[in-house]
C-alpha cells in the first residue's frame, strides 16, 4: 500500500476520464479510454487484485478499444455538436451528478479505514475462502476457486452475459441482404496503402505466440492469475490482429460465421453442462465434487479442481467467438464480407 | 436426481440450456426453434408450479448451488412471495412464446434463431432474478435480463433502435446504481446473502452508509421499473419494439422490478427499518400518487394505442410502489397481487396490440375502428382486460386495487386513495374510449351505398388462444383471490404490519 502512487493513479484516471468526455475527435477519446483501463489495470494491481487487473488489461484496454476503433472506423470520427438550447437539461444532470457525489461522500465517511485488515468484507467470509479454500478444491489461487467454484453460479450467467452481448450485436447489425441499403455514412478510411508488408508478416509471426500465451493463460489460471475470460479474450485478439493487418476475409474463411456461432454456444454450453451432469450425477448444480465418480482416479477435491478446470475452457472457447463475433460484425457493418 | 428436489434450479437451467439449444438448431432450420422454445418455458413452467405446491405445502426452500453452504456460495430461496412471481412470469411468457409464432414471422423473419434465444434468455433472467437469495447473484441475472431486453427492443423498425438507445443508457445507469448499492452492503458487512445481511445489518441501521445503500438500490430498481420520473426510457421503448418481445416486456420486466424492491425491503432490511426507522414511506407515497396522476393523464393525451397503454404501465407501477410503501399489511397485500394481475392485464392489452398490429399493420386508435364486427373474440378478450384495468368485478384488477384502497385507508393515506380512484376513473374514460372506436365507428364508406357485408377475420388460432386464456384467466384469479391470498401472499406479509 503506497498511498502516493494511490494518489497520482487516482488524479490520471479523473483526468482520462474527463479527457475522454470532453475530448471532440472519437478516436482520441477510444484511445484515452485505453489509457484510463490500463491506469485502473494499475490501481488493481497495487491493491492486490492482480486477477482483476489481468481482466480489466486485456478487456478493458484491450478488445473494448479495438471495438470502438472498428465502430468508429465505420461511422464517422467526429463529434457532431448540437448548439441550441439543452442548458436546462445540461443543468439538471450536473445537478443529478454532483447530488450523487454528496451521497456518496456522506457514506464514505462511515466506510471503515481504506486497507485496514479490519473491515467487515475481510473478516466476515474472506476467512474461510483463505484457509479452506486449498483444503476444498485444491486450487492455490483462491480467486479461481471463488470464481469458478464457490461463486461459480454467478461466472456461469457472466459468461451467459458474454454470450448474449454476441447475439444482441447480431440481432442488430447482421444484415442478409446483400444489397441492403446503407444509411450510414460511408467508413472513415485511415489511410490509401494500407496492405503493408511488415505489419503482416509481424502480425502473422506474433499471432501463433500470443495464442499460446492465451491457452497458458487458461491452463494455469488455477495456479496464477489468469483463467477463461482473459485466455479467452487473448485468443479472440490474436484473431482480430489477423484480420486488423489482412482483412476480415481471411479470418472468415478460418471462423466462418457459423462455426463461430457454434463455439459460443458449445463453451456456454461446457459450462452449463458440466453443472447439468452434476446434477444428473444426483449432486446438486455445479456440485462438482460429484463428478468423481466419472472421472478416473480422482477423489471429490480434486474432481472439483478437475470441474473448475472444465469449465474455465468453456468459457474461454464462448469469449474468443463472441470477441471475433462482435468484432467482425462491427467492421462488416453486419454485412460479413469486407473490411 | 429427483426433478421436484432440483425443480429450484431447474427453472432457470432448463430454459438456459433450450435458449442454447435453439441457437444450434437455429443454424440447422429455423423451423426447430419454436418447438424447443415452447418445451424450454414449458418445462420452466412446471419446475415453478412444482416449486410453489411444495412452498405452499411445506414452507420456504433454500438450494445451494454447488452445494456451498448459504454465506460461501449461492443460495436459492424460494418463499410464498417469489414462488408466486415464479409461477406468474413462467405463465405469461408461455403465452407471449406461443403468440409469437406468427408475428415473429411477419416482423424479424431473417432473424428468427436470433430471436428466439434472446427470449429465452430474457425469461431466464426474469426467473433468475426473482429466485435468487443472493444480492450479487441478482446484479447478474439483472445484466442478462437488461442486454437481452435492449437486443428485443432494437430488433424492431428504425424508431425502435433510438429507443433502444436511450434504454440502454438509462438501463444501464440504473444496474450501475443497483451494483453500488449492494457494493456499499458489501463494505459495510462483507456479506452479499440476502439472509446473512438481513442478521448483520440491524447493527448498523443507524450509520449513514446502510441508509445510502438502500437508497442508491432504490433508485437503481425505480429506473428498472420506470417509476416517475425516471420512466422516459419506457414508452418509445415499448411501443416501437416487435410485438412478440412486447409482449415479453411489457407485463414481465417492471413487475420483477417491484418483486425485487418488495424483496430488499423486506429479505435485505427488515421492515422495521423501511417503514419505521427511516421514515421514506410519506415521501414515497407522494411520489407514487404523482406517478399515478401523471402516467394515467399522459396516457389521455395519447392517440396511439400502444404508446397509451406504455403510459398506463408507467401509472400501474405507481399502484405497486405506493402499496408496497403504504406500511400496512392489506397495502402490501394489494402490492403483491397487483404484481400478478398486472402482469396479466399488460399482456392482454399488448397481445391485443400484438393482434391489431398482425392483421392492420399499425397500432394507432383508429386501427381499432370497426374491430367488433370484424374480430369478436378477440375484442371479448380485450373487454375483459380493459375492465380489469378499469378495476370492475370479478375481473382480477378490481381485487388488488381493493387492498391498495383498503391499505390506503389503514394507514391514513387518503391522497393514495384519492389517485387510486381518479386514476381508475381516467381507465375507465379511455378504454371506453377505445371500446367506442371498435364498436361503433365503422369505417367510412365513401360509396355511400349499404354496408357490406362484414367478414368476421378472426387472427390465427396460435395468437388467439393466449388471448383468451390470459382473459380467462384474470376472471379465473379474480374469483379465486381470496384463496390466493390466505394461502400464499398473507405468509409474505411480515407479521408485524398492522
Amino acid at each position: 500500500m503506497i498511498w502516493q502512487l494511490d494518489l497520482s493513479i487516482l488524479t490520471l484516471i479523473v483526468i482520462c476520464a474527463f479527457a475522454t468526455i470532453m475530448v471532440k475527435d472519437l478516436l482520441s477519446a477510444a484511445i484515452i479510454f485505453g489509457a484510463y483501463s490500463f491506469l485502473m489495470c494499475l490501481l488493481w494491481t497495487e491493491m492486490g487484485a492482480v486477477d482483476v487487473a489481468f481482466t480489466e488489461a486485456s478487456v478493458g484496454a484491450g478488445v473494448s478499444t479495438v471495438l470502438f476503433f472498428a465502430a468508429v472506423h465505420q461511422t464517422t470520427r467526429r463529434v457532431r455538436t448540437r448548439k441550441s438550447g439543452r442548458m436546462l437539461a445540461k443543468v439538471f444532470a450536473l445537478m443529478a451528478a454532483l447530488l450523487t457525489g454528496l451521497v456518496l461522500i456522506i457514506a464514505e465517511t462511515d466506510f471503515p479505514g481504506f486497507a485496514s485488515p479490519f473491515t467487515p468484507a475481510s473478516l466476515h467470509l474472506s476467512p474461510y475462502y483463505i484457509t479452506q479454500s486449498l483444503h476444498d478444491t485444491n486450487v492455490p489461487n483462491i480467486v479461481t476457486s471463488v470464481l469458478a467454484d464457490y461463486r461459480g453460479f454467478d461466472t456461469m450467467f457472466e459468461t451467459a452475459v458474454i454470450f448474449t452481448a454476441g447475439l444482441a450485436v447480431i440481432a442488430i447489425l447482421r444484415r442478409y441482404k446483400r444489397d441492403d441499403r446503407c444509411d450510414l455514412p460511408e467508413p472513415y478510411v485511415i489511410s490509401e496503402g494500407y496492405p503493408d508488408t511488415i505489419i503482416r508478416f509481424i502480425a502473422r509471426q506474433l499471432a501463433p505466440f500470443i495464442q499460446l500465451f492465451a491457452l497458458y493463460v487458461v491452463a494455469h489460471g488455477h495456479h496464477s492469475p489468469g483463467g477463461g475470460f482473459q485466455g479467452g479474450v487473448i485468443l479472440g485478439a490474436s484473431f482480430i490482429l489477423l484480420a486488423i493487418s489482412y482483412d476480415s476475409r481471411m479470418i472468415i474463411g478460418i471462423m466462418s460465421e457459423r462455426l463461430n456461432i457454434l463455439l459460443g454456444n458449445i463453451g456456454v454450453l461446457i459450462y452449463a453442462g458440466i453443472g447439468f451432469l452434476c446434477l444428473l450425477l444426483g449432486a446438486n448444480f455445479l456440485d462438482y465434487s460429484v463428478l468423481s465418480k466419472v472421472l478416473p482416479a480422482t477423489d471429490k477435491i480434486m474432481a472439483r479442481s478437475h470441474g473448475m478446470l472444465g469449465i474455465e475452457i468453456g468459457v474461454a472457447i464462448a469469449v474468443m467467438a463472441i470477441v471475433i463475433s462482435i468484432y467482425l460484425n462491427i467492421i462488416s457493418h453486419g454485412k460479413y464480407d469486407k473490411g | 436426481m429427483s426433478f421436484v428436489k432440483q425443480a429450484p434450479v431447474l427453472l432457470v437451467i432448463i430454459p438456459l440450456l433450450s435458449a442454447l439449444l435453439v441457437n444450434i438448431l437455429g443454424l440447422v432450420n429455423r423451423r426447430y426453434c419454436l418447438p424447443v422454445a415452447i418445451l424450454g418455458i414449458l418445462g420452466s413452467f412446471a419446475a415453478s408450479v412444482v416449486t410453489l405446491i411444495r412452498v405452499i405445502e411445506n414452507g420456504a426452500i433454500s438450494y445451494r448451488l454447488g452445494g456451498w453452504p448459504p454465506p460461501f456460495g449461492i443460495e436459492y430461496v424460494i418463499d410464498h412471495l417469489n414462488g408466486l412471481v415464479l409461477v406468474t412470469v413462467s405463465f405469461v411468457s408461455l403465452l407471449a412464446v406461443i403468440f409469437s409464432k406468427e408475428s415473429v414471422k411477419q416482423e424479424v423473419p431473417e432473424k428468427i434463431p436470433q430471436f428466439y434465444t434472446l427470449f429465452i434468455l430474457l425469461v431466464t433472467g426474469l426467473l433468475g432474478m426473482t429466485v435468487t437469495g443472493d444480492a450479487f447473484n441478482l446484479y447478474v441475472l439483472l445484466e442478462i435480463s437488461a442486454l437481452t431486453g435492449y437486443a428485443l427492443i432494437a430488433m424492431g423498425d428504425n424508431r425502435a433502435l433510438v429507443a433502444s438507445f436511450n434504454y440502454v443508457i438509462l438501463g444501464t445507469i440504473g444496474a450501475s446504481f443497483y451494483l453500488l448499492g449492494v457494493g456499499h452492503l458489501y463494505i459495510m458487512t462483507g456479506s452479499l446473502n440476502m439472509a446473512d445481511l438481513l442478521t448483520i445489518l440491524p447493527g448498523l441501521y443507524s450509520l449513514n452508509a446502510v441508509f445510502i445503500a438502500l437508497l442508491l438500490i432504490l433508485v437503481g430498481i425505480w429506473i428498472k421499473m420506470a417509476f416517475f420520473p425516471l420512466h422516459g426510457w419506457l414508452p418509445n421503448a415499448y411501443t416501437y419494439a416487435p410485438s412478440a418481445a412486447g409482449c415479453l416486456v411489457a407485463p414481465l420486466v417492471t413487475k420483477v422490478s417491484v418483486y425485487i424492491m418488495i424483496r430488499i425491503m423486506l429479505s435485505v432490511f427488515s421492515p422495521l427499518y423501511v417503514y419505521s426507522i427511516i421514515g421514506l414511506s410519506e415521501t414515497i407515497v407522494w411520489m407514487s400518487v404523482i406517478a399515478i396522476i401523471s402516467g394515467s393523464i399522459l396516457a389521455l393525451a395519447q392517440t396511439d394505442f400502444k404508446k397509451m397503454l406504455t403510459y398506463l404501465i408507467v401509472a400501474e407501477v405507481g399502484y405497486m410502489v405506493g402499496g408496497a410503501w403504504l406500511a400496512s399489511a392489506a397495502g402490501l397485500t394489494g402490492a403483491i397481487l397487483h404484481i400478478v394481475n398486472d402482469a396479466l392485464m399488460t399482456l392482454c392489452l399488448f397481445l391485443f396490440a400484438g393482434i391489431v398490429i398482425y392483421k392492420k399493420g399499425g397500432h394507432q386508435l383508429q386501427d381499432l375502428a370497426g374491430l367488433y364486427k370484424k374480430m369478436p373474440v378477440t375484442m371479448a378478450a380485450f373487454t375483459v382486460g380493459a375492465l380489469s384495468m378499469i378495476g370492475v368485478p370479478p375481473t382480477a384488477g378490481f381485487f388488488s386495487k381493493w387492498y391498495l384502497i383498503l391499505g390506503a385507508i389503514d394507514a391514513g393515506k387518503y391522497h393514495f386513495m384519492a389517485a387510486l380512484l381518479v386514476s381508475s376513473l381516467i381507465n375507465a374514460i379511455l378504454f371506453f374510449k377505445v371500446i367506442e372506436i371498435a364498436y361503433f365507428e365503422p369505417k367510412v364508406d365513401h360509396h355511400g351505398g349499404e354496408t357490406e357485408k362484414v367478414i368476421i377475420d378472426e387472427a390465427p388460432l396460435t395468437m388467439l388462444v393466449p388471448l383468451i386464456i390470459v382473459a380467462l384467466s384474470l376472471i379465473v384469479i379474480g374469483l379465486y383471490s381470496g384463496d390466493i391470498i390466505t394461502n400464499i401472499i398473507q405468509h409474505s406479509v411480515p407479521a408485524g404490519l398492522l
